[in-house]
C-alpha cells in the first residue's frame, strides 16, 4: 500500500513540476513577492515625514520654536513657505505631509504671557502618514508648551525642577511591546508573502479533483484499482508536501536573512503552517470537487482567497468589524492562520493559546475532506 | 462601424450566456467592493480593550482610570490586578494595550516629585498600536494640565495667569481630508480601483483566450476585418461594463461606507474613462498574446497584492527602493490610485492632477495601440509534446 501511496505521489509531484505555470506558481511566486515585498519597505521605520513650517513672526522664540520642531526625529523639515496660501498649496500638491503655522507676533505675546498659538494641518488622507504625525505634533507641542511654562515659573521664583515636574509631572512612557521598533516590515511583509503563498496554494489544490476527474484519463486510473481514497490522499500528500517546501525558503528568507523576530521555535510555527496547509487544500479540494472544469475552480477558489487577508483582520483588526463580518471571517482558515500566525511569530503565548487555532483548523480540514469525499462519490 | 458593432453584439451575446462571465462582468466588482467594505465601514478602530494596573489606588490615580474610561477610543476591563496579569492577557491577545499606575502616584504629582505612567501595546499589529498610542498620550497630556492647573492654583495664581503659564503656547492641529483619521477613507478608494483592475483587465483577457479554447479565434484572424475593428468589437461592451463599475463602485462607496467623494465630476469621469480604457486594452492585449484561458486566470489573479504594495498607497513612495517606486510608475494603478485620491478624496482641482492626467492619458494610447495592432498572421508550426493542467480540459496534447 506505502508503495501505491508513494507512486501517486510521485505522478502528482511530477505533474506538478512538470506543469511551467504551475511550478512557477507553486514554487517561486510567493519567494519572489517576500524579497519584492522587502524592497518596499525597504525604510521599515516611518521617520522624517515631509513637514512644511511656516514662520510669520521670524522673532528668536519663533526660530526657537522652529528649532525645536526640527530636532523631533519623526519630523523632517523640507519646506519653509512664506504665506498660509503657499502652505496649503503644499499640502494640497503632497510635497508635505504636515504644515505648522507660527504666527504674527508670537514671540511678542509669548514674552507678554498673553499666549499665542500654532496651527498644525495634517494631510489625512494616508493615515500612515497621519497617525505618525499627529504623535509628532502632540509630542512637540506638549514638550515646548510646557518648556515655556517652566521658564514663566522660574521668572516667578520657582526652582527648576520644581516647576518643571509641576508642568510635566507624569512623564507618558509608552512602550511598544512584541515589536519595540514600530518596524513597518516586520509587521507586514512576511504576512502578505504568506499570503501570496496561500493563493498560490489554493490554485494548485484546485486540481486535486476536477484535474482528474474532467479527464479522460480518470477512466484509466480507475481501471488501476487504486482505490479512490487511497488516490487523491496519495496525490493530497503530493500537494500539501509541495506547499510545505514552497513556505520553507520563505521562513529562512525572512528570519533568517531580513531578521524578522522570530518568538516561537521553528518547530512550533512549521506545525502550525503544516496543519494550516492541510486546511487550505481541505478547501480547495472542496471547490475541486463542487466545479465542472479547472478554470472555475480556480477563479472560485480566488474569489476566497483574495478577501480573506483582509477579513483575517490582520491588518484592520477583527474587533474594528462589525460583528457580522467578525462571524462570517471565522469561517476562512485564512483567520484562524494570520491571527494564529501574529500570535507565534511575535509573542509566543504557548501551547494552549494557540491549542483553540490548531484545533479549530483541524475541524474545518475534516468537514471539508468529508464534504469532498461526499461530492466524489456523488459525481463518480 | 458595423463591423464593430457586430463584433461586440457576439461579444455581449456570449457574455449573458456564460453565467460566470456574466456574474464576472456584472456582480463581482460590487460583490467584492461589498466585502471589503463591510470589514472597513466601522472605520475608526475605538472601544480597544486594555487593562490597568492602578498600584497606588488614590484619588488622582482613579482620576486616570475614570479619564481612560471615558475615552471612547477605550474599553477598560477589569480584573487586571498586576503586571504579570496584564502581560499575559497581551500576550494571549485578549488586551491590546495596558495601563501601568506606579506607587505613590498621587504624592509624587502633589509634591511635584515627578512620576512616570507606563502605556505598553501590542505592537504586533501596527494600526492598532498608532491609535493607543496617540489616544494614551492624549489623555495624559489632558490629566497632566489638570494637575498643573491646580498646582498653579495652589500657588495663588489666578486663572487668567494659570491659562498663560499652561497655554503659552497653545496647539491647534487639523487633519484635512480624513479629520477622523477613517480608515475606510483612506483604504477603500485605492480597493475599489484594484477592484476594477483586476476583474476589468480579467474580464477582457479572457475575450480571446476563450476563442482559442474553441478553436474560433481562427476565424477572426482569417477575416477581411482589421485587427483594429476586431479589438475595439471585442473590447467595447468589456469598456462599457467596466466604466459602469467604477461608477457604481464610487457611488457604493459614497452612499453605503460613508465616503465622502469630493471633487469635479468631469474630473472623475475622465480619469474613470483613461483608466478603464488602458486596463481593457491591456487586458486585451494579454488575452491575444496568452495561450489559453486557464493561463490567464492563474497569473492574474496572482497581480493585485504585489500591484496594491508597490504603488504607495499605504506605504509611502518616497520610502521604498528606487528601483520598486521606479516599477511602480509604469503601472497604471499606481496613478489611478493616486488620482483617486486626489480628486475624490481631497477633492482637487484640474491643476493637481495636470501630471496624473497626463501619465494616465500617456498610458492609454499606448496600451490602445498595443491592442488594436496585433498580427493576423499564423504562427509558425510550433512542436508538439504532452502537456499538464494545461486548460480546462486536462490534460490534452498541447502546443509549447
Amino acid at each position: 500500500m506505502l508503495r501505491k501511496v508513494f507512486a501517486v505521489a510521485a505522478r502528482e509531484f511530477q505533474l506538478i513540476w512538470r506543469d511551467n505555470a504551475l511550478r512557477r506558481i507553486l514554487f517561486f511566486v510567493s519567494i519572489l513577492s517576500l524579497l519584492l515585498f522587502f524592497a518596499v519597505y525597504n525604510a521599515q521605520v516611518l521617520r522624517g515625514i515631509p513637514t512644511a513650517v511656516l514662520d510669520l513672526d521670524g522673532s528668536p522664540q519663533s526660530r526657537e520654536m522652529q528649532q525645536s520642531i526640527e530636532n523631533c526625529e519623526d519630523l523632517k523639515v523640507v519646506l519653509y513657505p512664506t504665506s498660509y496660501k503657499e502652505l496649503c498649496s503644499i499640502i494640497e500638491k503632497g510635497e508635505a505631509v504636515v504644515g505648522i503655522v507660527i504666527p504674527e507676533n508670537f514671540g511678542r505675546d509669548v514674552t507678554a504671557g498673553k499666549g499665542s498659538k500654532i496651527l498644525s494641518v495634517i494631510d489625512g488622507s494616508n493615515l500612515i502618514y497621519a497617525n505618525n504625525a499627529v504623535s509628532a505634533v502632540l509630542t512637540v507641542a506638549r514638550t515646548h508648551s510646557a518648556e515655556l511654562g517652566v521658564k514663566t515659573l522660574i521668572s516667578k521664583g520657582v526652582h527648576y525642577s520644581r516647576a518643571q515636574y509641576a508642568l510635566m509631572g507624569i512623564t507618558f512612557r509608552d512602550e511598544p511591546w512584541f515589536n519595540p521598533t514600530l518596524n513597518y516590515a516586520f509587521f507586514v511583509v512576511l504576512a502578505m508573502a504568506l499570503n501570496i503563498w496561500q493563493q498560490c496554494c489554493t490554485i494548485t489544490s484546485t486540481y486535486n479533483i476536477i484535474g482528474e476527474m474532467g479527464a479522460e484519463s480518470w477512466l484509466q486510473i480507475k481501471a488501476l484499482g487504486v482505490s479512490k481514497f487511497l488516490f487523491f490522499f496519495s496525490k493530497s500528500l503530493a500537494h500539501i508536501a509541495g506547499f510545505m517546501l514552497a513556505v520553507i525558503p520563505l521562513y529562512i528568507t525572512a528570519f533568517g536573512m531580513y531578521k524578522v523576530p522570530l518568538e516561537c521555535s521553528p518547530a512550533q510555527l512549521m506545525l502550525f503552517t503544516f496543519v494550516f496547509a492541510v486546511s487550505v487544500h481541505s478547501l480547495g479540494t472542496l471547490i475541486s470537487a463542487l466545479c465542472s472544469d479547472s478554470v472555475n475552480a480556480v477563479r472560485i477558489g480566488m474569489v476566497i482567497a483574495l478577501p480573506s487577508f483582509i477579513l483575517s483582520g490582520y491588518t484592520w483588526p477583527l474587533e474594528a468589524m462589525p460583528v457580522f463580518v467578525q462571524k462570517a471571517a471565522k469561517f476562512f482558515p485564512q483567520t484562524w492562520f494570520f491571527q494564529g500566525f501574529s500570535l507565534l511569530v511575535f509573542k509566543d503565548p504557548g501551547w494552549e493559546a494557540l491549542k483553540p487555532y490548531i484545533l479549530i483548523l483541524v475541524g474545518m480540514s475534516c468537514i471539508f475532506y468529508l464534504l469532498s469525499t461526499a461530492v466524489v462519490a456523488v459525481r463518480s | 462601424m458595423r463591423q464593430i458593432l457586430n463584433i461586440a453584439f457576439y461579444e455581449v451575446l456570449y457574455i449573458f450566456r456564460n453565467r460566470v462571465l456574466t456574474l464576472m462582468v456584472l456582480v463581482v466588482p460590487l460583490f467584492y467592493a461589498a466585502v471589503m467594505g463591510t470589514a472597513y465601514v466601522e472605520g475608526i478602530f475605538d472601544s480597544i480593550p486594555i487593562g490597568i494596573v492602578d498600584l497606588d489606588h488614590s484619588q488622582l490615580s482613579r482620576e486616570l482610570v475614570d479619564d481612560f474610561k471615558n475615552c471612547p477610543q477605550f474599553s477598560v476591563r477589569e480584573g487586571v490586578e498586576n503586571y504579570r496579569v496584564l502581560e499575559r492577557e497581551v500576550r494571549e491577545g485578549r488586551l491590546k494595550a495596558g495601563v501601568v499606575i506606579p506607587e505613590n502616584f498621587e504624592n509624587d504629582v502633589i509634591n511635584s516629585r515627578g512620576t512616570e505612567v507606563l502605556v505598553a501595546y501590542d505592537a504586533s499589529n501596527l494600526i492598532s498600536a498608532y491609535n493607543i498610542r496617540k489616544n494614551a498620550l492624549q489623555v495624559i497630556n489632558t490629566l497632566n494640565a489638570r494637575c498643573a492647573a491646580s498646582y498653579l492654583a495652589g500657588k495663588g495664581m489666578t486663572e487668567g495667569e494659570i491659562k498663560s503659564t499652561l497655554d503659552a503656547v497653545s496647539y491647534e492641529y487639523q487633519v484635512w481630508y480624513n479629520p477622523t483619521l477613517n480608515y475606510a477613507v483612506f483604504i477603500f478608494p485605492g480597493i475599489i480601483m484594484m477592484v476594477i483592475h483586476q476583474i476589468g483587465m480579467y474580464s477582457v483577457a479572457l475575450s480571446v483566450t476563450r476563442e482559442k479554447n474553441y478553436n474560433s479565434w481562427v476565424q477572426f484572424v482569417s477575416s477581411p476585418v482589421p485587427s483594429w475593428k476586431i479589438y475595439l468589437g471585442k473590447s467595447l461592451p468589456y469598456f462599457i461594463s467596466n466604466f459602469f463599475n467604477y461608477g457604481l463602485l464610487l457611488w457604493f462607496a459614497s452612499e453605503f461606507i460613508n465616503i465622502k467623494i469630493k471633487g469635479s465630476t468631469y474630473i472623475l469621469v475622465l480619469l474613470g474613462f483613461l483608466y478603464v480604457a488602458t486596463i481593457t486594452s491591456i487586458g486585451f492585449f494579454i488575452s491575444v498574446h496568452s495561450k489559453n484561458t486557464l493561463q490567464v486566470t492563474r497569473y492574474m489573479l496572482l497581480l493585485s497584492v504585489p500591484l496594491f504594495m508597490i504603488s504607495g498607497f499605504t506605504w509611502p513612495k518616497a520610502y521604498m527602493s528606487h528601483w520598486v517606486s521606479a516599477a511602480a510608475d509604469a503601472v497604471p494603478y499606481t496613478w489611478m490610485a493616486e488620482g483617486i485620491r486626489l480628486a475624490a478624496i481631497k477633492g482637487l482641482g484640474l491643476e493637481y492632477l495636470r501630471k496624473t492626467i497626463k501619465v494616465l492619458s500617456l498610458m492609454a494610447v499606448v496600451s490602445v495601440f498595443l491592442g488594436a495592432v496585433f498580427s493576423k498572421r499564423e504562427k509558425p508550426k510550433e512542436r508538439i509534446r504532452f502537456g499538464f493542467n494545461g486548460d480546462s480540459y486536462f490534460p490534452k496534447i498541447e502546443k509549447v
